[in-house]
């Protein structure tokens, strides 16, 4: 299987499993933003609401690195900024969610 | 080193069709999504640091900007997530046909609408 096939599965199948995850977070996002403080650090750390969003957030960097490295692939025509652009993004893709388990599995 | 083949997709050369609206909205409401997911990351861990810095987050979510802000959201991941279905039904090989095409992409449009009014009121339990 060549290397663009293989890019084209995982956006498929992390496609897949974003949808229910994101209909599961903007649900409980709606019912949780305004309100308390402890409301607010139980859903992002406690229990299985803090392990799906944990999930989620892993999933939604994974999809969007692999989505967004394909609008550079659109729209960058110098190679070495695109190479530029998709080694910051794939990083970011990997620090960011990374911190915040990190952070939120430690309160 | 600059490369010579074309970039696509000439959104300034064609005639826009629903597909093509559906399409780079797709984009670029996936592109909103992922920096509203990275400032969703920035708040729980700002969550993480006390009560005090709550404060902040607080006044922000119960303000007016705040509350735009979230319908936004909520907007831009029902229209994601009713784009995302279509993309992977065609991915199966259906709705190819001109009709179906400008169909599931008005679905996607108003449907986005719709959703968002849905997700709203479920998640403010109003049924």
């Amino acid at each position: 299987m060549i290397s663009a096939t293989k890019k084209w599965l995982f956006l498929k199948i992390s496609g897949a499993l974003l949808v229910p995850l994101m209909i599961w977070f903007i649900l409980n996002f709606v019912a949780i933003y305004n309100q308390g403080y402890f409301e607010l650090v139980n859903f992002f750390s406690k229990g299985i609401s803090g392990f799906i969003f944990s999930i989620f957030i892993v999933i939604a960097f994974f999809f969007s690195a692999i989505s967004i490295s394909e609008v550079f692939e659109d729209y960058i025509g110098d190679e070495q900024i695109k190479n530029v652009a998709n080694k910051l993004l794939y990083l970011s893709a990997v620090v960011i969610p990374l911190i915040t388990i990190i952070l939120i599995n430690n309160i | 080193m600059e490369n010579k083949r074309p970039l696509s997709p000439h959104i300034q050369i064609y005639r826009w069709h629903i597909s093509s609206l559906v399409s780079i909205s797709h984009r670029i409401t996936g592109i909103i999504n992922i920096i509203a997911i990275t400032l969703i990351c920035f708040l729980a861990c700002v969550l993480m640091l006390g009560e005090e810095s709550f404060k902040i987050i607080e006044i922000f979510f119960n303000s007016v900007f705040g509350k735009f802000i979230i319908l936004g959201i909520t907007w831009s991941f029902s229209f994601q997530i009713l784009s995302e279905i279509r993309h992977l039904v065609m991915d199966l090989g259906y709705g190819f046909e001109l009709k179906t095409t400008k169909i599931t992409g008005l679905v996607v449009i108003v449907g986005s609408v719709i959703l968002t009014i849905l997700f709203y009121l479920i998640g403010k339990n109003f049924f």
